[in-house]
């Protein structure tokens, strides 16, 4: 450690350097990081909000919420304990009000009576009580939408009133719009025998009637959202990729940095002293390097996130950062293990001219 | 008694016919409290000389003791433990860590080695001696040639090492200071009870020199 601190302490410019690339480096992953998870959660938030562990769909949907549909017969069949499980009914619908945006959004009709309806979270205003009221997103705010709005559905006449708002409900990238199942079928424009799309259950194990239908995990509904194990890959594979150019970046430039040091090291080595020695203080100096490397990084990550705006979807999520910090560090660490081989074979002698 | 003593020493370098037989069937002795200075030509070896005396490169056949143990069957930590302790190095070049002043050259020193260095009161005396107490808080680059020369003596010597081995000590020094540092050597091997080994072409220090070798293509002769 004393070597590292008092070298980087004498060659002020050279790490300075070298730190600003780490930071550089760490600020695009940790941004890239959180606009990929940002987006994910759009395209999941409703679902996760939802507390179930198992999903009936018909199984000719295709494990698509909005492909399913649920006959009133299928449906009695069921063995449904409002506690435990609800329907629920998937439209696609654009939401219109005079002056205001048109938004196209996911609407959700739930049951009054069952465990979903009670579950809502609202961040303001009151859950609905008429087939006529709805809940929203709070994206409907920062579009100017405020509770007690009239609000249109696709080209229905009669009007809808928003009575609070939700955090956080987006499904495939569009805000959820929550009313009651009553006034589903009307807007998926579905003859009066379907009554829902799919029914949501706590029960791990849920036993299904009908050869019909299909039970499916939470996981395989949101794998199944159209596009969105697509996205993650693309998104996964792109940090991958910079990982492993920064680890050869930084590693290159660690390598660089013991190779200049190299004769000092074997006058030190006649001196007798240690390879541990040496070795401690090598890796000791990546490490201060990479630590306040990223430490500035994640710092400018946090200010860009309070700084963009609302539409860029962007999520911290400290525990991945965590995760995707330790990578950088334990790659950095490998990185300065490359010049370690190199000082346990300096040869003393070459001190010696 | 003999600290350092060779016995029949060869070194060769390279192989084929690219064999060069650097050292000559060396027989060589040093005691404590002696200082021996080992004169040559360049390329006759004398670095070798000192590498093999350091325990830094190992002879082709011979055998070297220190302190009456053959030190070739030593493993690399006993090897480094000795240097660290036992003993002292002034090279030819190089000799001081560029990002430490030269203070903290004697710092890193009780990093590696916690005890038995000069104390604090010592090592001011050693630095007014070779008239270095000023530069205490400058850098290598910042210092000249014969400055730099004379804080690597004063880095070798604060170990306290019993046996002190100089590689051209006086090279860039002036006649002033080549008497500075021969009597500094001189009295060190005297007040002190150590073993001074310096190789050098430097007549100059012959005067304060006990016993003095000449080295020839290889070969090693007393000459007093
Ligand atoms: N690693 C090596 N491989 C091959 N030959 C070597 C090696 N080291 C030294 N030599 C040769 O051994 C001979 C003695 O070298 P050495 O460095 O001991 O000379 P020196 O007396 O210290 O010279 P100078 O006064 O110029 O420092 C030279 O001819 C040199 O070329
Ligand atoms: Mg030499």
């Amino acid at each position: 450690m004393y070597l590292a601190l008092k070298e980087i302490k004498h060659e002020k410019l050279r790490y300075s350097l070298i730190i600003s690339m780490i930071v550089l480096i760490s600020y695009l992953i940790f941004i890239l990081t959180s606009l990929a998870l940002g987006l994910a959660q759009q395209n999941t938030s409703a679902i996760e909000s939802w507390n179930f562990k198992q999903i009936i769909l018909n199984k000719d949907s295709d494990i698509a919420l909005r492909q399913s549909l649920l006959s009133e017969k299928q449906v009695e069949a069921l063995k449904i304990d409002n506690n435990k499980e609800a329907l629920i009914g998937q439209a696609s619908i654009v939401a219109k009000s005079s002056g205001k945006e048109n938004i196209s959004a996911n609407f959700i009709g739930v049951k009054k009576e069952q465990f979903l309806y009670r579950e809502l979270k609202l961040s303001s205003g009151k859950l609905p009580t008429t087939s006529h009221e709805v809940v929203v997103d709070s994206s409907f705010a920062d579009k100017g939408y405020k509770i007690g709005d009239k609000i249109y559905f696709n080209s229905l006449k009669t009007p809808y009133k928003i009575t609070g708002f939700v955090k956080n409900a987006k499904l495939s990238v569009a805000p959820v719009v929550y009313g009651l199942l009553s006034a589903w079928p009307e807007l998926k424009s579905v003859t009066p025998n379907f009554v829902a799309s799919a029914l949501i259950t706590k029960n791990n194990n849920y036993s299904v009637p009908s050869s019909e239908l299909g039970s499916y995990s939470k996981q395989t509904l949101i794998d199944n959202l159209p596009g969105y194990s697509a996205q993650n890959k693309t998104f996964t594979f792109m940090i991958a990729f910079l990982m492993v150019i920064s680890l050869i970046v930084i590693a290159v430039f660690l390598y660089i940095i013991t190779i200049q040091k190299l004769p000092n090291f074997a006058v030190l080595r006649v001196q007798g002293i240690s390879n541990k020695f040496l070795i401690k203080n090598t890796i000791n100096q990546s490490l201060i390097l990479v630590i306040s490397g990223l430490a500035i990084g994640a710092l400018l990550a946090m200010i860009t996130a309070i700084a963009i705006p609302n539409s860029v979807p962007m999520s911290f999520n400290i525990p991945l950062l965590g995760l995707v910090s330790l990578g950088l560090i334990i790659t950095s660490v490998l990185g300065s293990l490359i010049p370690v081989q190199t000082i346990l074979h300096i040869d003393p002698v070459k001190a010696i001219s | 008694m003999a600290v350092i003593e060779f016995k029949k020493v060869n070194k060769h370098f390279g192989t084929g016919s690219a064999r060069v037989h650097v050292l000559k069937d060396i027989d060589f002795s040093a005691n404590a409290g002696e200082f021996v200075l080992i004169l040559g030509p360049s390329g006759s070896g004398k670095s070798t000389f000192l590498t093999i005396a350091g325990n830094i490169l190992s002879p082709t056949n011979g055998q070297v003791f220190i302190n009456g143990k053959d030190i070739s069957t030593y493993s690399t930590k006993e090897r480094e433990s000795l240097r660290l302790t036992d003993l002292g190095f002034v090279l030819q070049s190089h000799n001081l860590v560029p990002y430490l002043t030269v203070k903290e050259q004697f710092e890193l020193a009780d990093k590696v080695k916690k005890s038995g260095n000069l104390t604090p009161d010592n090592l001011t005396g050693l630095l007014e001696q070779l008239e270095i107490s000023e530069l205490i808080k400058k850098y290598p680059e910042q210092l000249s040639g014969g400055q730099s020369q004379r804080v690597a003596i004063a880095r070798a010597l604060y170990t306290d090492p019993q046996i002190v081995l100089a590689d051209e000590p006086t090279a860039a020094l002036d006649s002033k200071r080549v008497k500075v540092v021969g009597e500094i050597l001189h009295h060190l091997a005297k007040s002190q009870n150590k073993a001074v080994i310096a190789v050098t072409h430097d007549l100059r220090l012959v005067e304060q020199a006990d016993k003095i070798y000449e080295l020839n293509d290889g070969k090693l002769t007393l000459k007093n």
